[in-house]
C-alpha cells in the first residue's frame, strides 16, 4: 500500500480519484487547496502524487517544478490527471518534471495501471556504488553530437528519474544550455582550481532543468581552446561519478590533454560521425590519433547520425572506411530542427520519430545496466 | 474538467483559440450545443467559465485564470472540442442531424496562425463557395480534425469537432 497524495481544485473529481486509488489497495489524502498541497508534500513525502494541471493561485505545472527542486523530493513520482488532453499539454507536463501524464476523464484501471506502473519504477530504482559516465566524441562539427548527448541525458532522466548530469566542455561557445532553453548563470569557466573543488561548491555551478536534468554548462563566449584544464575535469567528473547516477559528457572537438583525460575515465565512449566521406575520414584520423597516443577505453562504440535525408554513404560503406561496425545507426529525424528551436529535447516529448527512438533504446540498456548491477549484489 | 450536466444544460470543456491566445475553460451549452450559443444572435459575446488563459507559442504554459471570461465572437479563431455530441445535435437512432447529414469531404483550411484539416459533412452542390455560404451558423464544423501552428506544425491539437469561424478563414481547399 503506497501513500498517494492527490491535489485538484475541483473537488467531485478529487473525490473521485481518491475512491479510484482506495480500491487500487492505496492510502490517499485528498488536497483541494495547491498551495496547501505543496507544503504538506514537502513536509511528508508523500510515495506519489496524483496532480492536476488548471487550478486557481498555482498550476500543477508550478507544482512540480518546485518539488524537482526541493531537495528530498527529486525523485517523487508525479502523475498530471488533466483536462487539457492535446500533446503540447503532454509535452509541457513532462518538461516540467512531471513522470507520467493521463488525460481526463479517466477509468479506474487506467488510473491504478499507470500509478502502479510509476511505484514499481521507483522500486527498481537501483543506484550504482559509482555513476556511469558516457562521453560522447568526435572530431568533425555538424554531426549532431550534441543533440545525441543532450537527449541521451534526457532520456535518462526521464527514464530512471535518478540524478543525471550533463557535462558541456565545448571551449567555443555553450550549446548544450540552448538545446535545453536554459540560462546558465555559473559554467565551467566559474569553477575554482581543482584542489579547492568539492560537492558543495560544485553543485552550486550546475543549473537544474525543470526535468530535474542538471547541467554543468560551457561559457557562452568562446573560451581558448586548451580549457577547461585536464586536472580540474578530472576532478568534476570524479565528482559525479560519486553523486550522479548517470554523467553524459559532450566532449570538446579539439584533441587536447582534456579530450584525452574524459576518454581514459568514460565508461562508455560513443564516437559519434555522420555518413559522409569527411565524417569517416575524420574518424578514422581520430582513431589513429588515440591508438598512437595509447589511449585506453573500456568501451568504445561508433554512432552513426544522419543529419541529412538523404545520406551520403550507406552504413556498409562507412563500416568499411572505419574497418569497425557500427553500433547505433539514427535516421534523419525532420522534428529536430524544431525540437532545438522550441528548446525542448525530443525525448522529453512524447515524438516517436527516430532520433527519440534511438536515444531512449539506449537509455532503456544504460539504465538496466545499472537494474542488473543492483541486483546481483 | 468533463462535462457536468445541470438540466437540459450542461457545462463542457473547450479549448478557444484567439489570434494570441488559447484559452481552456467551461462553456454552458443547451441541447443545440455551443454552435447554437455560437449562432444566438441576442449575444455577440460567449462566456466562459475557469478560463486558463497560455499564449499561443507557449500553448502549455498557463499565463494567467479567472472565473469568468467573455469572448467576442467575432474574435474567435476556432474552437477544438473532444466530443462532437458537446457541439452539435448529431442525431437519434431514427436519423442524422441536419449537421451530420450528407456527403464527407476532406478539407483543408487557413486561419490566422494555423492550418486545418478534417472532414466536412455536406449535402448539396460540392463547391467551396457553395458549402461556405449554405452551412448554417457562423462556425464551420470541422470533424475529426486537426489544427496546426502555421509556423510551429509540431504544436498541434487534435478534437473529434473543430468549429471555425467562416470569416476567419483564409484559404479553403476540398479533397474528395
Amino acid at each position: 500500500m503506497a501513500r498517494i497524495y492527490v491535489i485538484d481544485d475541483d473537488e467531485q473529481l478529487l473525490r473521485m480519484v481518491g475512491l479510484m486509488l482506495d480500491r487500487g489497495g492505496h492510502a490517499t489524502t485528498l488536497i483541494s487547496d495547491p498551495i496547501n498541497g505543496l507544503e504538506q508534500i514537502k513536509q511528508d513525502k508523500p510515495d506519489l502524487l496524483v496532480l492536476d494541471v488548471m487550478m486557481p493561485d498555482m498550476s500543477g505545472h508550478d507544482i512540480a517544478r518546485q518539488i524537482r527542486a526541493y531537495k528530498g523530493l527529486e525523485t517523487l513520482p508525479i502523475l498530471i490527471l488533466t483536462a487539457r488532453s492535446q500533446e503540447v499539454d503532454r509535452a509541457t507536463a513532462l518538461k516540467s518534471g512531471a513522470d507520467d501524464y493521463l488525460s481526463k476523464p479517466v477509468t479506474s484501471q487506467e488510473l491504478i495501471e499507470r500509478v502502479d506502473n510509476l511505484l514499481q519504477k521507483r522500486e527498481n530504482r537501483a543506484k550504482p556504488e559509482q555513476g556511469i559516465l558516457i562521453a560522447l566524441f568526435g572530431m568533425r562539427g555538424g554531426v549532431g553530437q550534441t543533440t545525441l548527448a543532450v537527449n541521451l541525458a534526457s532520456a535518462l532522466r526521464r527514464l530512471s528519474q535518478e540524478e543525471v548530469c550533463l557535462v558541456d566542455l565545448s571551449p567555443s561557445g555553450g550549446q548544450a544550455a540552448m538545446h535545453l532553453r536554459l540560462q546558465a548563470r555559473l559554467t565551467w569557466a566559474d569553477l575554482p582550481p581543482a584542489t579547492e573543488l568539492d560537492w558543495s561548491l560544485f553543485k552550486e555551478r550546475l543549473t537544474i532543468h525543470p526535468s530535474g536534468l542538471r547541467l554543468l554548462a560551457a561559457p557562452a563566449m568562446p573560451q581558448s581552446a586548451t580549457e577547461p584544464a585536464p586536472e580540474l575535469v578530472k576532478a568534476c567528473l570524479a565528482l559525479l561519478q560519486t553523486e550522479m547516477t548517470f554523467t553524459v559528457v559532450d566532449m570538446p572537438r579539439v584533441f587536447s590533454p582534456t579530450f584525452t583525460a574524459v576518454l581514459e575515465a568514460a565508461d562508455i565512449a560513443l564516437h559519434v560521425l555522420a555518413a559522409d566521406v569527411v565524417s569517416v575520414q575524420t574518424a578514422v584520423q581520430v582513431d589513429r590519433l588515440l591508438s598512437k597516443t595509447g589511449a585506453t577505453f573500456r568501451q568504445k562504440s561508433y554512432v552513426l547520425n544522419h543529419i541529412q535525408p538523404e545520406a551520403e554513404l550507406p552504413q556498409s560503406t562507412v563500416e568499411r572506411g572505419l574497418s569497425a561496425r557500427v553500433a547505433s545507426k539514427i535516421n534523419f529525424d525532420p522534428n529536430q530542427s524544431r525540437a532545438l528551436a522550441q528548446g525542448v529535447p525530443l525525448t522529453l516529448t512524447s515524438a516517436k520519430s527516430p532520433l527519440p527512438t534511438m536515444m531512449n533504446r539506449m537509455a532503456e540498456v544504460l539504465w538496466q545496466r545499472v537494474i542488473n548491477t543492483a541486483n546481483k549484489k | 474538467m468533463g462535462s457536468t450536466h445541470f438540466g437540459r444544460n450542461q457545462l463542457i470543456s473547450v479549448d478557444l483559440f484567439t489570434d494570441a491566445y488559447r484559452v481552456t475553460g467551461r462553456v454552458l451549452v443547451g441541447t443545440g450545443g455551443i454552435h447554437a450559443e455560437l449562432a444566438n444572435p441576442s449575444s455577440d459575446f460567449l462566456e466562459l467559465q475557469d478560463a486558463y488563459i497560455s499564449r499561443i507559442h507557449l500553448p502549455g504554459e498557463i499565463i494567467s485564470h479567472y472565473k469568468v471570461a467573455a469572448f467576442r465572437k467575432d474574435n474567435i479563431n476556432f474552437i477544438v472540442l473532444q466530443d462532437r455530441r458537446e457541439g452539435i445535435p448529431v442525431g437519434t437512432q431514427h436519423g442524422r442531424s441536419i449537421f451530420t447529414r450528407g456527403r464527407s469531404l476532406s478539407v483543408f483550411l487557413t486561419v490566422p496562425s494555423f492550418e486545418i484539416t478534417g472532414e466536412i459533412m455536406h449535402d448539396g452542390k460540392i463547391a467551396p463557395r457553395e458549402i461556405l455560404v449554405q452551412s448554417i451558423g457562423r462556425f464551420l464544423l470541422v470533424f475529426s480534425a486537426k489544427a496546426s501552428a502555421s509556423l510551429y506544425p509540431e504544436i498541434s491539437y487534435s478534437g473529434d469537432l473543430i468549429l471555425i469561424h467562416k470569416e476567419r478563414i483564409g484559404i479553403f481547399c476540398l479533397g474528395s
